[in-house]
């Protein structure tokens, strides 16, 4: 008896400390968020919400069959696919660079972490500039200094190479992130593991495949989770350099879509349908690689 | 297992910045119970107070009798996208239309064009729609149909009048379903812009027929250096003047069909003399996306046609003080008729708007020729079809207003957007080579008659 009413004193005590953030949580977050799962089992009537027909899984089960969808999320899978371990194995490149006794090494630092702040609305129009079909920098260097190409390259007019200056950008733009969490990772390994392989004999490359990436795991299954959370959710880049889905809606990420169902056509029921898909998917996929990667390893 | 939590944390805060995406705040007030937006009452409402079932709800909602809203001022919301020009402009007519009208005040509000859709949903969801807006045609019989606009026939007390002294084809882009949901406010269209210097070089006739369009364009194409003819994208809007003069329909005049419309033999020799220029190098390749855009590309020589509405002259004035804007007819199809597009901006009252009165009185305000007059000034073509000669307006209007005379509306349909789309992409494929114009134009014909069953 003493026991629970200890722990409902406890639970006393941490509600009152929840409590201040919980009032703010539920309006802004909570209550939205089932207000749109609502939403998505009915033909939404924006106007005249009591209007709305309820459709059950209608809209889950029409974005599902949905060839545009399917695509949408090949894009976006592959945008996971190619961005995250490219970020990764860069950003350990240039954490390792960063973690040697170098001059202007913080000057550095701010170098490869300015583009993670940078706005993307602004990079993403910059990307598309550069990438420009006619005018572009990039078919500049192919064509005239180069002279790889002889015709520019409509690289935003084609479904496939548009994605070049969207996943450059991803990666470009990650890239400083996790250069700064895994050199805040390497510095957390003890200088004497190495001190002790070096008296053994080990070479720097079997240092750092046996020391570095080995202690580095939490940090890498962090980035791994975070950066394909994040690609999961990509969206400013691919609308300002697609449109959203242009050419011919081949182009679309899930949330662009989803933009593109509640926005553009005015189908919220359809556009929160698809969000609940995502929100599942990168909860599944989340837990899978928190699972997978876990393993710790202890010298 | 700090990282473990963070992750937890993370996965959470990410599923909600999205779902907030979706969500304005549900509010449902201002609903009316019964059925349907519109009520069957379509006389004459005197004073124009609204219908039974609004005043109803007004006083639900408010409580208040009308004679004290009266004896203060009354603020109504307008919301716009206008220009810089136009923007400076309209404070001016608000003047002029509180002098006239001082128990009502004017809040103008702007948007960017492409957020203006989120805006008004964003507004309506959450009950904070505005009171007016000046909204594309395009976009009246969509918010018609979501039952956000209110009727003004038979509800507006000079409705009639107002609608009688437009231009008929803007007035038709406020139709829908037996009703009136706004008035036209201004109109626009395009015509076609030559860029003096490539003609001269040439030594080119400006083109007035459809075949000379198309040689010209050939004649006025040197590789990568210089296109005959660009458009500024494959969405409806730029190649339909070329469509619409070639005697290409997207459906039929009761808007029940697309086919032998969108794929009949006219719409099909449209699209095929587009797709045809493209594979000839003759059209810039900018229309798939990513290329240079019409203005700077017309400015510059690199398009030495161009289709472009009346917004080019300030857009050059401001960009290419020194260029020479020239404007021609849209060359003529095959039965000798030249044809354009109907463009512009309708002006729409908001159901649950709680001034209606003082809404309609500003928007006959901006109907009257005062108002106007005084946006011409900045290059906005009047929809008053008495207005036409009249000496106040700029003369580079007589061409658009020429072109009017057979410019067509696109179809006034809620699901236009998605038509626009199934014609976008059947361009698409056709210029990319992945179907015929015929193939490309008969699956667009099965989508819009999908859109319209």
């Amino acid at each position: 008896m003493t026991l629970s009413t200890k722990k409902l004193r406890q639970i006393g005590i941490a509600l009152i400390f929840i409590l201040p953030a919980l009032l703010l949580f539920s309006p802004f977050v909570i209550i939205p968020m089932a207000y749109s799962f609502r939403i998505s089992f009915y033909d939404w009537n924006i106007v005249k919400p009591e209007l709305s027909e309820w459709v059950g899984l209608q809209n889950y089960l029409d974005a599902l069959k949905d060839p545009i969808f399917q695509r949408a999320a090949l894009n976006t899978g592959m945008y996971a696919v190619v961005t995250v371990p490219a970020q990764i194995v860069l950003g350990l490149m240039v954490a390792v660079l960063l973690n040697q006794d170098i001059r202007s090494k913080a000057l550095f630092r701010v170098l490869y972490y300015l583009p993670v702040i940078t706005s993307w609305v602004v990079v993403s129009l910059l990307f598309e500039y550069m990438f420009s079909g006619q005018a572009g920098l990039i078919n500049y260097v192919l064509r005239d200094v180069l002279h790889v190409v002889d015709k520019n390259i409509l690289w935003l007019a084609d479904p496939i190479l548009t994605f070049v200056p969207i996943h450059l950008l991803g990666i470009w733009k990650g890239v400083g992130w996790t250069a700064v969490i895994t050199l805040a990772g390497l510095q957390a390994i003890p200088e004497n593991i190495y001190e002790a392989a070096e008296v053994d004999g080990a070479s720097p490359v079997q240092r750092f495949f046996n020391i570095t990436v080995p202690l580095l795991r939490p940090t890498l299954v962090f980035e791994v989770v975070v950066l394909t959370i994040g690609a999961l959710n990509a969206y400013i880049s691919n609308l300002l350099i697609t449109n959203g889905g242009d050419p011919l809606d081949r182009t679309h990420f899930i949330l662009t879509l989803m933009y593109e169902a509640t926005f553009g056509r005015l189908d919220f029921g359809s556009g929160a349908a698809i969000s609940y898909l995502l929100t599942f998917v990168v909860f599944i996929i989340s837990i899978i690689q928190i699972q997978l990667l876990q393993k710790q390893v202890e010298y | 297992m700090l990282d473990k939590n963070k992750i937890f944390v993370l996965a959470l805060s990410v599923m909600v910045i999205f779902s907030l995406f979706l969500v304005g705040c549900g509010q449902a007030n201002n609903v009316v119970e019964d059925e349907g937006n519109t009520v069957e009452n379509s006389e004459p409402v005197e004073n124009s107070a609204p219908n039974e079932n609004e005043a109803a709800e007004e006083n639900a909602d408010m409580d208040e009798p009308e004679a004290e809203e009266a004896m203060e001022p009354v603020v109504i919301s307008y919301w716009h996208t206008m220009s810089d020009a136009e923007t400076a402009q309209l404070d001016n007519v608000i003047a002029a239309f509180e002098e006239q009208n001082p128990d009502i005040t004017v809040e103008p509000t702007r948007y960017a064009y492409d957020d203006f859709k989120q805006a008004i949903l964003t507004g309506l969801a959450s009950g904070g729609a505005p009171d007016t807006a000046r909204m594309d045609i395009a976009w009246v019989s969509e918010f018609a149909d979501q039952g956000a606009l209110m009727q003004l026939d038979g509800v507006m007390d000079d409705f009639d009048d107002l609608a009688a002294s437009t231009f008929a084809g803007p007035l038709s882009t406020n139709y829908w379903q037996g009703h009136y949901y706004g008035l036209p406010q201004n109109t626009n269209t395009q015509v076609l812009l030559w860029n003096t210097e490539d003609f001269e070089a040439a030594s080119a006739e400006v083109p007035t027929t459809m075949d000379e369009f198309a040689a010209v364009a050939c004649e006025l194409t040197s590789g990568e250096e210089q296109y005959g003819y660009a458009l500024g994208g494959t969405y409806f809007w730029a190649p339909a003047p070329i469509f619409y003069a070639m005697g290409g329909k997207v459906v039929d005049d009761e808007i029940t069909t697309a086919t032998g419309y969108i794929n009949g033999p006219e719409s099909v020799e449209a699209f095929s003399l587009l797709v045809d220029l493209y594979n000839q190098g003759c059209i810039s390749p900018n229309l798939l996306g990513g290329g240079i855009g019409t203005a700077d590309g017309h400015a510059t020589g690199l398009y030495a046609m161009i289709i472009d509405g009346p917004w080019m002259v300030d857009i050059y004035k401001g960009n290419y003080p020194d260029f020479e804007v020239n404007f021609a007819l849209i060359p003529t199809g095959a039965d000798g008729t030249t044809s354009s597009v109907v463009g512009g901006e309708d002006a729409v009252v908001f159901e649950g708007s709680e001034n209606p009165e003082a809404a309609m009185k500003w928007l006959a305000f901006l109907l009257s020729e005062e108002s106007q007059l005084m946006m011409a000034e900045v290059g906005v073509i009047p929809t008053l079809s008495g207005l036409i000669g009249n000496p106040a307006l700029p003369e580079y209007f007589d061409i658009f207003l020429q072109q009017l005379e057979t410019a067509q509306a696109r179809v006034p349909h809620p699901a236009w957007s998605d038509m626009d789309n199934a014609i976008n992409n059947a361009f698409q494929r056709a210029l990319r080579g992945e179907q015929t114009v015929q193939e490309a134009l008969d699956q667009a014909a099965a989508e819009i008659n999908d859109l319209l069953n």
